[in-house]
């Protein structure tokens, strides 16, 4: 809160919602508004990103909130919801409109929809400096004129204008409080005609002035008259809502009959036409802009025979680059783990403390940790393709293939981000407009092997296929991309069945990425997966060091080698204890009690089960993937094959990736779909592991390491 | 003519939308509406007759993503 010259009277802080169209560089405008001060936050009851980031100036406070960008104020996606919803319900002082300079025909056709709101309106005429490069130019004082809200220019990458854009913002926030009242706010007029048939119904919901005072009279005829979904099911708040919606169908039967066409469509008309009368005056080289070098290099990577086979090799290069940039930083880490266990050890006594400390949180935490950098690294390569506009030539190069498996185009990107870490990979599919895409590309997702199953193959590998270890862990990626296009195409076929959606999609032109908002984007995203090794694995890795070290073993006397003596304090523990129990169910995998222990301890995430067998094994030290003892230890163990090994790393593959992915997909799709998700991914991997496994053994490819020798 | 049945490269105006109500109200939105003038940049992919890609059509000033089954519901004139 913050005061005035005076001191005296507290001014109230200006709640101004972001929006506008995707691609219109809302996100850059955003930041150059809000510095460093924002938190990001969901959207009540979605897993949308809410971001939100404050200014003070002038002893006022700014708080910005930054919308979805949309197209329509429809209700036709999440993200159009959202924004629609925070709109109508929480009702900010205003709306920042962020304009694509370039294109502003379509741009503005959103801007007639928020005049209508009753929220006072400002346009930020964003990326001026790219319209005036490609010759466009804008008159704003004009276009404000014609239009009846205040525009500046912006560059938002560069962070130019934001003064100019916050003096209109006050003056516009002085003039609405000044001329309060519902007849103030200038909006497009529709034609004599119409208009005739939208005031009795504006009047008619005016009549309910607490419902009035919720939503806009204006606003809420035009979205009956469009037959909006979601705006009859508001109107039944109305005291007289039959009254209300009887006036709206004889007004879209007159306007039908009229124009012969949807009443819809006429809006949509309308709107595009008045867009066009303004313009005209307006803005030079309209509707006409420059595409030469986009279209230069679209001629190839959206050519017909070349597109596909270039996303493959994107594909591939980005993962090649991943790892091979990834292993530096995750050599250091793993070391810095290991000093750091070494430094616990000799500072802490001898106990339960220093074995909590070493062994359960640095050696759990540890092992995680050390994948970061890969993460970040993919992230930061994806994000770079996002935001240069390849995504939306993925999408075009995939959608024929990706449809045929019943997902859509779209849904590449969310795929491609489930090879990292597939919490932020679900959050992603919330661009997809249909919820049968959604829901089928979610739970498509887990099946892409994350970044947090790799350290198990890179174990099992290395220990069991010791002559080729990388095309094992490939076969393993290509098994899960495989699973993931079947079971889509199951699902599309069973439970989602229906018409195809509609795949409607822009095509950004290529810009150039700028650093803060790729720094952005990764952080973002990074986000949930240090989220979850701070607190999922960390209970876990406590919990499982806690179920293997409790009851405290007693050695019966006799049992004079250490060895043996381990092992029986581990069948001891409350760990041994559960994989004796459970051990008949994993009996047909080929796997006994400690790699039953590890899977189930694996359900919390998949980076424990290496942690969990490091314990289980009782190997000392840095239990990173990379650990020799570890991979000596299991090879040496006689339960294990490389047919078990390759099991058991088909079984990570299958099963729930983890608690954070699962809480994902139950905060964006509920508990049913939760459940599905969960019971079929243990089913299928249950199922397809005993079936590798009896027709392995039947094959005699069970022989243990040191008898068969390596596959 | 619909737009699926257009060469690449052809320019044309929109006649009208024959899609039914959401998908229609939603290429109106993108700009879709009687008059509007646009041209076919890309058509999509072919591998035999049904396995087609997307087309990639210009319109009000940006370009567009559309299934066949989409552009087969916009009724276009082709200008000469």
């Amino acid at each position: 809160m913050s005061f005035d010259a005076r001191g005296a009277v507290p001014v109230r802080p200006l709640r101004i919602a972001l929006a506008g169209n995707p691609n219109a560089g809302k996100t850059s405008l955003f930041n150059a508004l809000t510095g460093a001060h924002r938190k990001v936050g969901n959207y009540p009851g979605v897993t949308v990103e809410k971001r939100e980031g404050s200014r003070f100036r002038n002893g006022r406070e700014y708080v910005f909130i930054d919308l979805p960008g949309i197209y329509s104020l429809t209700a036709y996606s999440i993200d159009e919801v959202v924004a629609r919803d925070f709109l109508l319900d929480e009702r900010p002082d205003l709306i920042i409109d962020v304009l694509d300079s370039t294109n502003l025909e379509r741009n503005l056709y959103l801007c007639l929809q928020f005049q209508e709101l009753g929220i006072p309106v400002v346009g930020a005429l964003n990326m001026s400096d790219e319209a005036e490069a490609k010759g466009i130019t804008v008159d704003e004082k004009a276009l404000s004129a014609l239009l009846g809200l205040t525009m500046a220019k912006t560059v938002g990458t560069k962070g130019s204008g934001i003064e100019g854009l916050l003096d209109l913002v006050d003056r516009a926030v002085a003039g609405w409080v000044k001329a309060s009242g519902p007849a103030l706010p200038r909006s497009i007029r529709y034609g004599d005609e119409i208009e005739a048939r939208i005031e009795p119904i504006e009047a008619a919901i005016a009549a309910d002035p607490l419902f009035a005072a919720r939503f806009p009279p204006r606003w809420m005829a035009v979205k009956l008259i469009e037959k909006d979904a979601d705006a009859r099911e508001r109107l039944s708040g109305h005291r007289d809502a039959a009254g209300v919606e009887a006036l709206a169908a004889s007004a879209v039967a007159w306007i039908e009959k009229h124009y012969a066409r949807d009443a819809e469509i006429v809006v949509s008309e309308r709107r595009y036409g008045y867009i066009r009368g303004a313009a005209r005056e307006a803005i030079s080289r309209f509707g006409k802009p420059d595409f030469s070098l986009t279209e230069a290099i679209d001629a190839i990577i959206m050519n017909r025979f070349l597109a596909l086979p270039i996303f493959a090799a994107i594909l591939w290069g980005v993962f090649q680059l991943t790892f091979k940039l990834g292993a530096y930083p995750m050599g250091w880490l793993e070391s810095a783990f290991a000093w750091l266990g070494g430094a616990a050890t000799s500072a802490l006594p001898a106990g339960i403390l220093r074995s909590l400390v070493v062994e359960g949180i640095i050696g759990g935490v540890g092992s995680v940790f050390s994948f970061v950098p890969l993460i970040v690294i993919l992230f930061f390569l994806l994000s770079v393709l996002e935001d240069v506009g390849y995504m939306s030539r993925a999408a075009f190069a995939t959608d024929r293939l990706l449809h045929s498996f019943g997902l859509h185009g779209q849904s590449v990107f969310p795929l491609m981000l489930g090879f990292g870490c597939s919490v932020p990979a679900i959050m992603a599919a919330r661009t997809l407009k249909s919820p049968r895409d959604r829901i089928a590309t979610i739970l498509a997702i887990p099946f892409m092997s994350c970044g947090a199953k790799l350290p198990v193959y890179v174990l099992l590998s290395a220990a069991f296929f010791p002559k080729n270890p990388g095309a094992v862990v490939m076969l393993v990626y290509a098994i899960g991309v495989s699973l993931s296009l079947a079971s889509a195409w199951v699902l599309s076929k069973t439970a989602l069945r229906g018409d195809p959606t509609p795949f409607v999609m822009e095509l950004p032109p290529y810009r150039a990425p700028t650093l803060s908002g790729l720094l952005w984007h990764v952080g973002e995203k990074t986000q949930s997966y240090v989220k979850k090794a701070g607190t999922v694995i960390l209970a876990s890795a406590i919990l499982v060091w806690a179920i293997t070290s409790f009851p405290v073993y007693r050695p019966a006397p006799g049992l004079a080698d250490s060895g043996t003596r381990a092992e029986a304090a581990m069948e001891q523990s409350f760990a041994g204890r559960i994989g004796k129990f459970i051990e008949p169910a994993f009996k047909p995998l080929g796997f006994d009690w400690k790699i039953g222990v590890a899977t189930v301890t694996g359900f919390t995430a998949k980076e424990v089960i290496v942690s969990t067998l490091g314990v289980l094994y009782k190997v000392r030290g840095g239990e990173g993937a990379g650990s020799s003892g570890l991979r000596a230890a299991l090879a040496a163990d006689p339960v294990f094959s490389p047919l078990v090994a390759f099991v058991l790393m088909l079984f990570t593959l299958i099963i729930p990736p983890c608690f954070a992915a699962l809480a994902t997909i139950r905060a964006e799709l509920g508990w049913k779909w939760l459940g599905f998700s969960v019971a079929f991914m243990l089913i299928l991997g249950w199922g397809l592991g005993v079936a590798v496994y009896q027709v392995g053994s039947l094959l005699a490819l069970a022989a243990p390491l040191a008898a068969g020798g390596a596959a | 003519m619909v737009v699926s049945d257009a060469r690449a490269g052809s320019e044309f105006r929109v006649l009208r939308v024959t899609l039914g109500k959401e998908v229609g109200k939603r290429l109106a939105d993108m700009g879709f509406t009687e008059g509007a003038e646009g041209q076919v940049v890309r058509s999509g992919f072919r591998l035999g007759g049904a396995f087609r890609g997307p087309f990639q059509v210009r319109i009000r000033g940006y370009d567009i993503l559309l299934r066949r089954s989409e552009a087969a519901g916009i009724e276009i004139e082709v200008g000469s």
